[in-house]
C-alpha cells in the first residue's frame, strides 16, 4: 500500500453541474500533496465526498486500504481522516481549551455523564500539548469568538489534530492570514507534514510551490495536472486555465 | 465568580428548604403549596432548557413527556394499586420511554422542523388520551388518593410541609443530576452539538446520538415533573399534555435564562408567582407576560439568569483589567459586548 488515499472515479453532480466529474486520485504516503484550481473547480466538493460531508454519485475513496465510501462523516474522522473548513469552523461559544477538550474527548470516547469535564488527566495533558503544538497556548481560556482570525484558523487546525489524524486535509488554511501569521503557519504544517499525510488545498501560489511535493490541478470538475511543483509550473494547459482567469490565482 | 455562585446556590437551598417553616410564621401558609407547584413546574422548563439552552433544539411538545409522567404516576396508582414509588417510578419510565422513541424520529430534524415535529407528537397523543376516557378520563381527567411516602414513619403527602419536602428533594436532586451532566464530558458534547454541529460532526462526535440522548433525558425531568404534579393534585388530566402548556415552559426557560442551570427556575417562579397574583385582578394577564417576554428577550436575551451572570463577570473582569493595568481605563461595556 503505497496511497494514503486513492480515489476512482469519484462523481458529484448538482443539478447539470458536475462539480467533481469521474475523478481518480493517487495521494502517495510520505508526500505534501496540494490541489489548486480556480474558483470552482471543485477542490472543496473533492474534499466534502472523501469526508462523508456529502454523498457521491459514484466512485470510491479508499483510505489506507478500506473503501470509506458512504461513512458517516463522525465515523471516517475517527479512522483517522481529519479535515479543516474553507469557511473557518470552530465552537465560538466555548474557550480555546474547551474547543480542544471536547475534540480530544471525542477522539478517546469520553462521554461520562457525571464526572466533571476538568477531572480527566490525561485529557488536560493532551489539551496542554496541543495548545502548545499550535502556539495557543496563551490564548486558552478566551472565548474562541473573540479570536482573531488567524488564530481561529490555528485553533480550526488543532481540533484536526486532536485525533492524531493519519490524514489531515485543509482547505484554505491560510487565506486570511497576516503576513506574519502565514509564515508561522506555514512552517507549521511543514513541519506537520512529517508526522501527518497532509493534503491541502490553496490559492497563494507562492505558499504551494514553496512547500507542495506534488501537485493536482483540477478545473471544471476535472482533474487538469498532476506532477511535481516543477512539472506542474512547466504544464501549458495550467498555465492557459490560470491566465484564462487570473484573479483567481490571487 | 465560582465562589459567588456557589454561595448563591447555598442560599437558595437554604431558603427553599426552610420555606415551610418560615411562610406559615407570616400567616402565608397558602404559599408553601404554590412554591411547591413551581418547583415541579420548573423540571417542565428546566426540560426545555435542557434541549434548547445546552443543546440548541428548541421543543415545542415538553408537555407530552410531563403528561406521560402524570399518567404513569396516576394510572399506576388508581388502576394498579401501586405504591408512591413504584408509581412515581412507572411515571417516568413511560416518559423516559415515550421519549425515546419521539426522540429518535424528532432529533433527525433541527429549528422548525424539529419544533414542529415535537408538537405533532404531542398533538397526537393529546388526542390520544382525549379519546381513551377508559383510560385516562379525557377531559375530565383521572383523580385518586395518594399512597403514603413511607408507611412506617407515617409520611403522608397529605401533611402540607411532608409533601413539600417530598417535592423539594425530588426536585433538587433533578436539579444535581442537570449539574453534573452539563459539567460533564457528554455536557461539553451537548455544547459542541449546540455551537457547531458541522464541526461537531469533524471532531468525530456522532450529533445525532448526542442530541437524542439528550431528548431521552429532557424527557425523563419532565416525566419527574408530571408524576410529581400528579401526586401532588392526586389527579392527572390530558389537558396537562396540550402544547399551551410546553409553550408556556418554553417561556419560562427563556424569561428565566437558557443555557443556565436555575434559569428555568427563576423565571417559572417569576411567571406563575406573576400569575397567582395578576390573574385574579385581571383576566387579560397574559397580555402582560406576552409584554414581559418580548421585553427580556429584547434586552436581556440571556434572559434574567444569563443576563445576571455576564453582568457579575464582566464587572469581575474590569476589576481586574484596572488592577492589571491602572492607567487604561476600562473597556466601556457597549463595546465589549459588541466583541462578544
Ligand atoms: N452544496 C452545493 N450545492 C450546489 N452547488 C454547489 C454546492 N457546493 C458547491 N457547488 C458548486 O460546485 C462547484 C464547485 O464548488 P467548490 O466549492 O468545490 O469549488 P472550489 O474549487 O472549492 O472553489 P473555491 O476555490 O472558490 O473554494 C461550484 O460551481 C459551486 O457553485
Ligand atoms: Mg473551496
Amino acid at each position: 500500500m503505497e496511497n494514503v488515499l486513492s480515489i476512482r472515479g469519484l462523481t458529484k453532480r448538482f443539478g447539470g453541474l458536475a462539480a467533481v466529474d469521474g475523478v481518480d486520485l493517487d495521494f502517495p504516503y510520505g508526500v505534501l500533496s496540494a490541489v489548486i484550481g480556480p474558483n470552482g473547480a471543485g477542490k472543496t466538493t473533492l474534499f466534502n465526498l472523501i469526508t462523508g460531508m456529502l454523498p457521491a454519485d459514484g466512485g470510491e475513496v479508499i483510505f489506507e486500504g478500506d473503501d470509506i465510501a458512504g461513512l458517516k462523516p463522525h465515523q471516517i474522522v475517527s479512522r483517522g481522516l481529519s479535515r479543516t473548513l474553507q469557511i473557518k469552523s470552530v465552537f465560538t461559544g466555548l474557550t480555546v481549551a474547551d474547543n480542544l477538550r471536547v475534540a480530544v474527548m471525542a477522539h478517546e470516547k469520553i462521554a461520562s455523564p457525571l464526572r466533571p469535564a476538568l477531572g480527566f488527566s490525561g485529557v488536560n495533558r493532551r489539551v496542554e500539548e496541543l495548545l502548545a503544538e499550535t502556539g495557543l497556548a496563551r490564548l486558552a481560556k478566551r472565548v474562541a469568538g473573540t479570536l482573531s482570525y488567524g488564530d481561529v484558523a490555528l485553533l480550526e487546525i488543532a481540533l484536526a489534530l486532536a485525533n492524531k489524524p493519519k490524514l489531515l486535509l485543509l482547505d484554505e488554511p491560510i487565506c486570511g492570514m497576516s503576513p506574519a501569521e502565514t509564515e508561522t503557519t506555514v512552517a507549521r504544517i511543514v513541519a506537520l507534514s512529517k508526522s501527518t499525510q497532509i493534503i491541502l488545498i490553496e490559492h497563494d501560489m507562492e505558499v504551494v510551490f514553496a512547500i507542495a511535493e506534488r501537485i493536482t490541478v483540477m478545473a471544471a470538475g476535472r482533474v487538469l495536472a498532476r506532477g511535481t511543483p516543477k512539472e506542474i509550473a512547466a504544464n501549458r494547459d495550467v498555465q492557459d486555465a490560470y491566465l484564462g482567469a487570473p484573479e483567481d490565482a490571487a | 465568580m465560582r465562589a459567588a455562585g456557589i454561595a448563591l446556590i447555598v442560599a437558595l437551598v437554604a431558603a427553599l428548604a426552610s420555606l415551610p417553616l418560615v411562610l406559615p410564621a407570616f400567616g402565608l401558609t397558602f404559599w408553601v403549596n404554590v412554591v411547591a407547584e413551581i418547583l415541579i413546574w420548573s423540571l417542565l422548563a428546566a426540560s426545555v432548557n435542557l434541549l434548547f439552552g445546552y443543546v440548541g433544539l428548541l421543543s415545542f411538545g415538553q408537555a407530552l413527556y410531563f403528561g406521560f409522567g402524570m399518567y404513569g404516576t396516576a394510572i399506576g396508582i388508581s388502576m394498579f394499586g401501586l405504591g408512591l414509588w413504584p408509581a412515581l417510578a412507572l411515571g417516568i419510565v413511560a416518559s423516559t420511554g415515550m421519549a425515546a422513541v419521539a426522540g429518535a424520529f424528532a432529533v433527525r430534524l433541527t429549528w422548525h422542523y424539529f419544533a414542529i415535529i415535537t408538537v405533532v407528537f404531542s398533538l397526537i397523543f393529546y388526542f390520544v388520551a382525549m379519546s381513551q376516557k377508559w383510560l385516562t378520563g379525557g377531559d375530565d381527567g383521572l383523580s385518586f388518593s395518594a399512597p403514603p411516602i413511607l408507611e412506617a414513619a407515617g409520611w403522608m403527602l397529605t401533611d402540607r410541609t411532608t409533601q413539600y419536602y417530598f417535592i423539594f428533594l425530588v426536585c433538587l436532586a433533578c436539579y444535581a443530576l442537570l449539574a453534573l451532566v452539563v459539567a460533564s464530558p457528554l455536557g461539553l458534547r451537548f455544547a459542541a452539538v449546540r455551537e457547531n454541529e458541522k464541526r461537531a460532526q469533524l471532531i468525530g462526535i456522532n450529533v445525532y446520538a448526542t442530541r437524542w440522548i439528550a431528548f431521552v433525558l429532557a424527557g425523563f425531568i419532565a416525566g419527574v415533573g408530571g408524576a410529581l404534579l400528579a401526586l401532588f393534585g392526586r389527579y392527572a388530566s390530558a389537558s396537562y399534555m396540550f402544547y399551551h402548556v410546553s409553550g408556556e415552559a418554553v417561556v419560562w426557560a427563556i424569561v428565566g435564562g437558557a443555557g443556565t442551570l436555575l434559569g428555568p427556575l427563576v423565571g417559572t417562579a417569576l411567571l406563575i408567582i406573576f400569575r397567582e397574583v395578576v390573574s385574579g385582578l385581571w383576566e387579560n394577564y397574559l397580555m402582560a407576560v406576552g409584554a414581559i417576554t418580548i421585553l427580556v428577550v429584547i434586552f436581556a436575551p440571556k434572559g434574567l439568569v444569563g443576563s445576571l451572570t455576564a453582568l457579575v463577570r464582566r464587572g469581575e473582569s474590569e476589576e481586574r483589567e484596572h488592577l492589571e493595568n491602572p492607567g487604561i481605563p476600562a473597556t466601556p461595556a457597549t463595546a465589549r459586548a459588541e466583541a462578544e
